[in-house]
């Protein structure tokens, strides 16, 4: 046979495979976009064709994700588009509004509840009652908490009054089923969205420039140092810390709050260069978060869409009704919002455990700025870079020993982790750590090295590559690609156990 | 317009000599107002005015002069 062609194989890329999404960073993405690109550039002057071919490549992609559970992404499209329609034109004040209002917003969460903590609820009240519910087979489609947020959103600004209903309901999908921004966010807000949507689509050189010069970086982050560290270090030790010395382990602390920052922040700008070839801006989601000389100052760069998502809609609203508290509301209001924060990572103690922390955090704060500054004034450190330099260092620390329990597997495991480093630390392993596992520390050094460099530095290197000709960026990608491949296939690093 | 009462009340709560505030003027462009003292300024509004906001009605407004407006309808009812 001249083609060895097993179409079969060909079928299980357009069809849903468990646990396979389109990632960005997989070879059918490429031939994906690919794809849409020419049908967008054929369909570019005529809008509505551009829209559709937009949504049929989202849910497609969609599809490819979470199989037949993509219909729930459209039916909660229908309700909040339809819900909005109707809020938008009830007036303000009667009591048919505010219910259709309460209802919306019970709809969605409720869906979100069902999918993402059915089961943690049911073990906790066997916990409780010594019962045994049978826990239900519930599949947790990916994506459903950024699109519920964006769904939520939507309706609450019509709510306040801030956002009129979009009319269209088809471009009202597609700020729902957009795929730059589905399985992961950004959680982009239809204020912002929505009016790019409607606009003529227009993409300016610069813009590929910028969108490439993302793909490469995140490709870079996600890839070559946050899956490489992760698959060779991380989950080894988290896999069992007590078989760890401290050191490694406190290495491998460092190392996942990098690692989670490559990924996550690797991903978001794919997400954004992604977006960027096909003409949207969606807004931004790290801006260099372990530069934060506080912990207020590292959720304004971390995860910016989620913490100002929370903040806007959360802890706003619940700031103004526990006003009379003064302070103490502010600490309650922020303890509940960061408690949201970590339950919304998913139905577990270590995340729940994660947000408490940073809620402690932050209400330690506020009770400690008066006497801090107060302190710093009579040491005259008030502004100094030392002073700038030691908060930096130990918010740091702050997030990396919270992180300690986002990653575990257990809070009893994440306990481990921090014992281990404190009772057992045994610094002579670092030297043979090294020796063993040059690539590890290069990467991390790497890592944390393009992490703290100024900010003026990375402005200047994303100008350079936008400024390149066309096939420059083009061969510029390759590389990146062929490196990126590389350490795909590099593949698991010898297991060498450490004794001491 | 901004009045010069409402502009003390919050350049008193803030600490602040003076900064210029115009309508479209928005919080975040005045040093201090951030998210956590933006409760102090508006419950020194409320007292200097002796008004009472809904939660809502805050919540929608978009810049300083939305909230100027809001105590000029609190004001006038």
């Amino acid at each position: 046979m001249l083609f060895n062609i097993d179409f079969s194989k060909i079928l299980q890329l357009f069809t849903y495979q468990e646990g396979d999404p389109l990632l960005f960073s997989t070879s059918f993405f490429i031939f994906f976009f690919f794809t849409l690109l020419l049908f967008y550039r054929i369909f570019a002057y005529k809008k509505n064709l551009r829209i559709f071919t937009l949504i049929i490549f989202s849910l497609f992609f969609y599809y490819k994700a979470v199989g037949g559970y993509f219909l729930i992404l459209i039916i909660m499209t229908i309700v909040n588009y339809y819900s909005g329609q109707i809020l938008g034109s009830l007036k303000e004040g009667i009591s048919k509004r505010r219910f259709l209002f309460v209802l919306t917003i019970v709809a969605n969460l409720g869906v979100l509840g069902y999918f993402k903590y059915t089961n943690f609820f049911i073990q906790i009240i066997n916990n409780i009652g010594s019962g045994n519910i049978d826990a239900l087979d519930i599949f947790l489609p990916i994506g459903i908490s950024f699109y519920t947020f964006k769904g939520l959103s939507y309706i609450i600004d019509i709510y306040i009054g801030t956002f009129q209903p979009v009319k269209s309901f088809r471009d009202f999908s597609l700020y729902m089923f957009f795929f730059a921004d589905l399985l992961i966010g950004p959680i982009d807000r239809a204020s912002k969205l929505l009016p790019q949507i409607q606009r003529e689509i227009n993409v300016p050189r610069e813009n590929i420039g910028r969108g490439t010069y993302l793909i490469m970086s995140g490709l870079f982050k996600k890839i070559v140092i946050a899956d490489f560290i992760g698959l060779n270090f991380v989950d080894r030790v988290f896999g069992d810390p007590t078989r760890f010395t401290g050191v490694e382990n406190l290495l491998a602390s460092y190392a996942y709050t990098l690692q989670i920052y490559c990924d996550f922040s690797g991903y978001t700008d794919m997400a954004i260069g992604v977006a960027l070839l096909l003409g949207f801006n969606i807004m931004d989601n790290f801006n260099a978060p372990f530069k934060a000389t506080s912990i207020g100052d590292f959720w304004r760069r971390w995860h910016i869409s989620l913490s100002s998502w929370l903040l806007d809609y959360l802890f706003a609203p619940l700031q103004m009704k526990l006003r009379n508290l003064r302070m103490y509301g502010n600490a309650i209001a922020l303890f509940i919002t960061f408690f949201a924060i970590g339950f919304w990572h998913g139905s577990n103690w270590t995340f729940i455990l994660f947000g408490s922390l940073h809620g402690l955090y932050m209400v330690v704060s506020i009770f400690l700025k008066k006497p801090k500054t107060q302190l710093f004034k009579k040491l005259k450190l008030s502004d100094t870079k030392l002073l700038k330099f030691s908060q930096g260092v130990i918010t740091f620390h702050l997030v990396v020993f919270a992180f300690i329990f986002f990653r575990a597997f257990s809070i009893e495991s994440g306990w481990d982790v921090v014992s281990q480093i404190f009772a057992f630390f045994q610094a002579g392993v670092f030297m043979q750590f090294v020796n063993a596992y040059p690539m590890i520390i290069i990467l991390m050094v790497i890592g944390y090295v393009l992490h703290f460099l100024p900010e003026a530095w990375e402005k200047w290197t994303e100008n350079f590559v936008v400024k390149m000709p066309v096939v420059v960026q083009a061969l510029l990608l390759t590389a990146i690609i062929l490196l990126v491949v590389q350490f795909k296939f590099a593949g698991l690093q010898p297991n060498i156990y450490f004794q001491f | 317009m901004i009045t010069e009462k409402f502009k003390k009340v919050i350049l008193d709560e803030l600490n602040l000599d003076d900064f210029d505030i115009q309508d479209n003027t928005t919080a975040d462009q005045v040093p201090g107002w951030d998210s956590l003292n933006h409760i102090n300024v508006i419950l020194a509004l409320e007292k200097a005015f002796n008004v009472h906001f809904k939660g809502i009605e805050v919540l929608r407004c978009k810049n300083i002069g939305d909230l100027q407006n809001l105590v000029n309808t609190k004001l006038n009812q």
